[in-house]
C-alpha cells in the first residue's frame, strides 16, 4: 500500500517531464530556426541593398563631363580686398585673378556680390606687366566693345552690374596656364548706429528662386546659369552662377585676402567679426585688420564691428570735399531718444521656409522668431506666417498674446522645416494685407502693427516685391532680419525702407542676440517721424538727398548729403515725436572735416532717389537718360553704365578656340546644396518590429532555458 | 532573473508596439484626412486635418490597377510622410513636373507592384483628374543623383520611395523612382471647369 501509493506519483513524475522536455526542445528549436531564418533574411536584404549601387547620372551638371565624371573648373580664382576705411565711408580695392590652367584660351565668367551700397568707381585688367585702364560707357555700348575685342583675339574686360549687389566679371582670352587680374575700386559707406559701425563683405551668394512661368521660346541648353528666364525675372539666367561645394573647386580657387585699415577719426577701443576670427593691430588712431586664419574661402560674408572708446561715440559729424570746384558736404546726427513708449503691438512674424533656408539658416530662422516671441508683452497680439511655396498662418488673425497662444506658437515655430520655392509675394500679400489702410501709428483696435520678416531673401525679382510693399504696406512697419552666410543684403534694406522700419542681419547661430536686441529694442522705442533738415540757404534744397529721410528708430544717425554748398553757417533738423512733440537739433558746419569720396556718394544717393521713381514698373526714357549721364559724369557703375578695360593687340591667333567658362561660387557655409534632393522615405517601422520580434523570441528562448535548467 | 526577464520583455513589446504604431498611424491618419480633402474641395482652400498640423491635403493619387487611393499632403518632411505620401514640388493643376514621395513600408509599399504602362491618377482640389501612364522604373543612389527638376518635362508625375522595400535601414541611399507621363501637357484655364467631387462630405 505504501509503495504503491508512493510509486504512483513517481512514475507520472517521470513520464511527465519526457513530454515537457520533448515539447521544450522542439520549441527551442523552432525559436533558434526562426532567430536564424531573420539573421538569414537579413543579410540578404543588405545584400539587395548594395547591388544596385552604380546607376547612371541623370541628373545633369556643368561640370560633369560625358562620362558623369565631375571636372573641376580649370579656371583657378582668388580675391584681394583691401579695404581703407575713413570715418564714414570705407574705400575698397578688389582684386580678382584668374589662372587658366587649361590648354586652351579661355573667356572667364563670374558673378559675385559686393555690399548692398556699393558704387564701383573704376576698373583696372593687369596681364603680366600690361596694365590696362578701364573706362565707363553705356551698357551696350561697352558689350559691344568687348564683344569685338573677344573676337579678335585681344584681351577685354568687362564688369556689368545685374543688381545693385550682384555684379558679373568677364575676361576674355585669357591664354593657357596665364593668370590675368581685374581690380575694382568701390566705395560704400560704413553703417553706423548705437555707437556701433559695420561693414559687410559679401563673398558669395545663396542661389536664388525665380518666381514665375518659364519664358517658353528661351533657350534650352546651359546659359551660364542654372536657373532659365522666367515671366518675372527674365535675367534669371544671368544672377544663378552654379553652386558648388569648396572641395568642388581647386585647392587654392575661391579664396580671399582681406585687409582692413580702419582710421576713424576717433579711437578705435574694439575691433571684432562674428563671423571670422580677427587679428587687429592698433597704429596711433588707425587699426589694421587681417582674418586669423590668412586666405579665408569665400563661403559666407565677412562682417567686421569696431567700437569707439565708451563715452567717445561721435553723435554728429560733417565732413566736407571739393570737386570739380564743387562743394560737397556730408552731416551725420544721431538724436539722443531715450524713454520708452509702452503701446501695445501687434506683431507679425514672417518666417521664410523655403529650400534655400534649409541647413543652418532654418535653425537661425526659428531661434529669431522663438525670441522675438519673448519680447512679446500680455497687451500685444500677434500671428506668424511661413512661406514657401505657398504660405500659412498660424492663426488667421492675430491673437493676444498669452501664455497658451505663446506655447501653441513656440511648439508650431520649432517643428518649422525648409523646404520649397520663395513665393514671397503671397506672403507680403497676407501679412500686409491684414492691416487697416487707415493713416497714424495705430490699427482700429489701438495697436502698432509691426511686420517681422525673417529670410534670406533669396529671390530674383527684388522690385517687384519692394512695389508690392510700398503699394500695400497701409499703416504697418516692416522690419527685416537676414539670416544665413550670405543673405541678400540689399533686399533686406531696401524691404525695411520702403517698409517703413530696419533691418538687421544674423551671421551664426552664436550671433542671433546681438542683432537681434538691438532690432526689437528700436521696435519698442519710439520713432522720430516727419525729419526735416533746414540747410542755411534755401536755393539748393533740390541738391540734398536724400530726398525724404526716412524715419529714425533708437540710435540711428540721420545723414544728408548735399552739394553746391560752402562749410558755414548751421543745419537745422526737426522732427516729431509719436507723443506729438517736436524735436530739434542743431549743426555747426564750420566745424567740417575734410572728407573722401563725398561726390560719388551724392551721386549714388542721386541715382537712388531717380532710379527709386522707376520701382513700380517702366524707367522711362528721361530718368535712363538722367541716370546714364550722372553716372558717365561721376565715374559710377550702374543698371545702364558698365566698365569696359581692352588690350589694343591681339594676343590670340582667331584661328584657335575660345571657351567660355563659367565660375562657379560657393555655397555659403551651412546651406544644403541646391538641387532638389531625394527626401528621405522609409520609417523605422520594420527595424522596430524586427527588434521587437526579436526581443520577444530571445527573451522567450531564455525563459524556456532558464525553466529546463532550473525546473 | 525574471526581472531581467520580464524587463525585457517589457522592452520588447515597447519596441514592438512602437514598430506597428507607424503603419496603424499611416492608415488611421488617411482616413481623417479624407475628411480634410473632402471639406478642402468642397470649400475649395487650404484645409488642414487636425488644428496643429503643419500639412494639408494636395490631391489624391489613384493607382487603379491595385484597387488603391491615397490622399497626398503638401511637403515631404517627417510629419507630412507619416500621414501620407508628400508633395515635393509641383501641382498636377499647375505648369511643371510633380514629385510625390512616400514612405515604402506604408503608403508607398504598393509602388513595387507598378510596371512600364501601369495607369496612374491624380485628382486636385477642383475634382478634375489627370491620368498618367508610367514611363519607367528605376533605382537612383541619393548620393549622387539630385531630382534635377528642369530636365523633367512638364507632363512628368515622379513618385519616389526608398529601396529596398523590405529594408530594415531607414537611412538608407538608394530610391525607387516611378515616372509616368500624361501625354498632354496640363491645362491651366481647366481648373475653371464645373467641379465634380466623388469624396463624400462628411461635414
Amino acid at each position: 500500500m505504501l509503495t504503491s501509493a508512493v510509486a504512483t506519483p513517481s512514475r507520472s513524475a517521470a513520464t511527465r517531464p519526457i513530454a515537457h522536455r520533448a515539447i521544450r526542445c522542439m520549441e527551442g528549436i523552432s525559436l533558434w530556426l526562426a532567430f536564424l531564418l531573420m539573421l538569414a533574411s537579413h543579410s540578404m536584404m543588405a545584400e539587395a541593398m548594395e547591388a544596385p549601387g552604380q546607376s547612371e547620372g541623370a541628373g545633369a551638371f556643368h561640370f560633369v563631363d560625358s562620362e558623369g565624371q565631375w571636372q573641376e573648373p580649370a579656371t583657378l580664382l582668388t580675391t584681394e580686398y583691401r579695404v581703407t576705411v575713413s570715418a564714414l565711408i570705407a574705400d575698397t580695392r578688389l582684386r580678382q585673378s584668374f589662372k587658366n590652367t587649361s590648354q586652351q584660351w579661355r573667356e572667364g565668367v563670374f558673378v559675385f556680390p559686393l555690399p548692398e551700397n556699393a558704387s564701383v568707381y573704376a576698373l583696372t585688367m593687369t596681364a603680366g606687366e600690361r596694365v590696362i585702364v578701364g573706362e565707363i560707357k553705356e551698357r551696350a555700348e561697352a558689350k559691344r566693345q568687348y564683344d569685338q575685342a573677344k573676337k579678335e583675339g585681344r584681351r577685354a574686360a568687362r564688369v556689368d552690374q545685374q543688381r545693385p549687389n550682384l555684379f558679373t566679371t568677364r575676361l576674355a582670352n585669357i591664354p593657357p596656364g596665364e593668370t590675368v587680374s581685374v581690380e575694382l575700386h568701390y566705395q560704400q559707406a560704413v553703417r553706423y548706429q548705437s555707437g556701433e559701425f559695420e561693414l559687410r563683405l559679401p563673398t558669395t551668394l545663396t542661389p536664388r528662386y525665380m518666381p514665375g512661368a518659364p519664358i517658353a521660346d528661351g533657350p534650352k541648353q546651359w546659359q551660364g546659369g542654372w536657373a532659365t528666364p522666367t515671366t518675372q525675372v527674365p535675367d534669371a539666367d544671368k544672377i544663378s552662377p552654379s553652386t558648388v561645394l569648396p572641395e568642388d573647386v581647386g585647392p587654392d580657387s575661391h579664396r580671399a585676402k582681406v585687409e582692413l585699415v580702419i582710421s576713424a577719426g576717433l579711437p578705435i577701443a574694439t575691433v571684432t567679426s562674428p563671423t571670422h576670427g580677427l587679428t587687429s593691430t592698433w597704429n596711433g588712431d588707425a587699426v589694421t585688420v587681417t582674418p586669423n586664419d590668412g586666405d579665408i574661402l569665400m563661403d559666407r560674408d565677412l562682417v567686421v564691428r569696431w567700437a569707439p572708446v565708451r563715452g567717445q561715440e561721435p553723435s554728429a559729424a560733417v565732413f566736407h570735399e571739393q570737386w570739380r570746384g564743387e562743394d560737397y558736404l556730408l552731416a551725420l546726427l544721431v538724436p539722443g531718444l531715450a524713454q520708452d513708449r509702452q503701446l501695445p503691438r501687434e506683431l507679425i512674424f514672417v518666417i521664410d521656409t523655403s529650400g534655400s533656408m534649409a541647413g543652418q539658416s532654418i535653425r537661425q530662422a526659428r531661434a529669431s522668431l522663438l525670441r522675438g516671441l519673448d519680447t512679446l508683452g500680455p497687451a500685444d497680439r500677434f500671428n506668424v506666417i511661413q512661406f514657401n511655396s505657398q504660405t500659412s498662418t498660424l492663426y488667421q488673425q492675430a491673437v493676444p498674446a498669452d501664455s497658451y497662444n505663446l506655447d501653441q506658437a513656440r511648439r508650431y515655430v520649432r517643428n518649422l522645416t525648409a523646404d520649397g520655392g520663395t513665393e514671397m509675394a503671397s506672403a507680403l500679400d497676407v501679412a500686409l494685407g491684414q492691416g487697416g489702410t487707415e493713416q497714424g501709428e495705430e490699427n482700429a483696435n489701438g495697436h502698432v502693427r509691426q511686420v517681422v520678416f525673417i529670410t534670406d531673401g533669396a529671390v530674383g525679382n527684388e522690385a517687384a516685391l519692394f512695389a508690392k510693399i510700398r503699394q500695400q504696406l497701409g499703416n504697418s512697419r516692416l522690419f527685416t532680419v537676414g539670416i544665413g552666410s550670405a543673405p541678400n543684403m540689399h533686399f533686406m534694406r531696401e524691404a525695411a525702407r520702403y517698409g517703413r522700419g530696419t533691418y538687421t542681419a544674423i551671421s551664426d547661430l552664436g550671433d542671433v542676440s546681438g542683432p537681434l536686441d538691438e532690432l526689437f529694442g528700436k521696435m519698442q522705442s519710439p520713432v522720430l517721424t516727419d525729419i526735416q533738415p533746414q540747410w542755411p540757404d534755401q536755393q539748393a534744397v533740390s541738391e540734398s538727398f536724400p530726398r525724404r529721410t526716412g524715419d529714425l528708430f533708437k540710435g540711428e544717425p540721420m545723414v544728408q548729403v548735399t552739394r553746391g554748398r560752402a562749410a558755414r553757417g548751421e543745419l537745422t533738423v526737426s522732427g516729431r515725436l509719436p507723443a506729438g512733440s517736436r524735436w530739434q537739433q542743431a549743426l555747426d558746419l564750420g566745424q567740417a572735416a575734410p572728407g573722401k569720396g563725398l561726390h560719388r556718394y551724392w551721386a549714388r544717393e542721386k541715382l537712388d532717389s531717380l532710379l527709386d521713381t522707376g520701382l513700380s514698373g517702366h524707367v522711362d526714357e528721361d530718368t535712363r537718360q538722367a541716370v546714364t549721364t550722372l553716372a558717365l559724369d561721376h565715374q559710377l557703375m550702374t543698371r545702364y553704365t558698365s566698365f569696359v578695360a581692352l588690350d589694343k593687340t591681339p594676343v590670340r591667333d582667331t584661328s584657335t578656340a575660345l571657351e567660355t567658362e563659367h565660375l562657379p561660387t560657393l555655397l555659403p557655409a551651412g546651406s544644403q546644396p541646391a538641387m532638389l534632393r531625394y527626401p528621405q522615405t522609409a520609417t523605422l517601422s520594420p527595424l522596430l518590429v524586427a527588434l521587437g520580434l526579436l526581443g520577444l523570441m530571445f527573451s522567450s528562448a531564455a525563459l524556456m532555458v532558464h525553466r529546463r535548467v532550473f525546473a | 532573473m525574471n526581472r531581467v526577464l520580464l524587463l525585457m520583455v517589457m522592452m520588447s513589446t515597447t519596441v514592438l508596439t512602437a514598430g506597428l504604431w507607424i503603419p496603424l498611424k499611416a492608415v488611421v491618419a488617411q482616413e481623417l484626412l479624407e475628411l480634410a480633402w473632402a471639406e478642402s474641395q468642397a470649400r475649395q482652400m487650404e484645409t488642414r486635418p487636425w488644428p496643429w498640423a503643419d500639412t494639408w491635403p494636395v490631391a489624391r493619387l489613384s493607382l487603379p490597377e491595385l484597387g488603391q487611393s491615397m490622399i497626398v499632403l503638401e511637403g515631404a518632411h517627417g510629419e507630412s510622410l507619416a500621414f501620407g505620401p508628400g508633395q515635393v514640388l509641383g501641382n498636377a493643376a499647375g505648369p511643371g513636373p510633380v514629385v510625390i514621395a512616400g514612405h515604402r513600408d506604408t503608403h508607398f509599399s504598393s509602388l513595387r507592384h507598378l510596371e512600364q504602362g501601369s495607369e496612374l491618377k491624380l485628382q486636385t482640389r477642383s475634382g478634375r483628374w489627370y491620368r498618367y501612364r508610367v514611363d519607367n522604373v528605376r533605382i537612383v543612389d541619393s548620393r549622387h543623383e539630385r531630382i534635377d527638376t528642369s530636365q523633367l518635362d512638364d507632363d512628368t508625375l515622379l513618385l519616389v520611395t526608398c529601396y529596398p522595400f523590405d529594408g530594415l535601414d531607414n537611412r538608407g541611399p538608394l530610391r525607387y523612382v516611378v515616372e509616368a507621363r500624361s501625354g498632354q501637357p496640363p491645362v491651366v484655364s481647366n481648373e475653371r471647369d464645373p467641379v465634380q467631387i466623388d469624396t463624400v462630405a462628411g461635414l
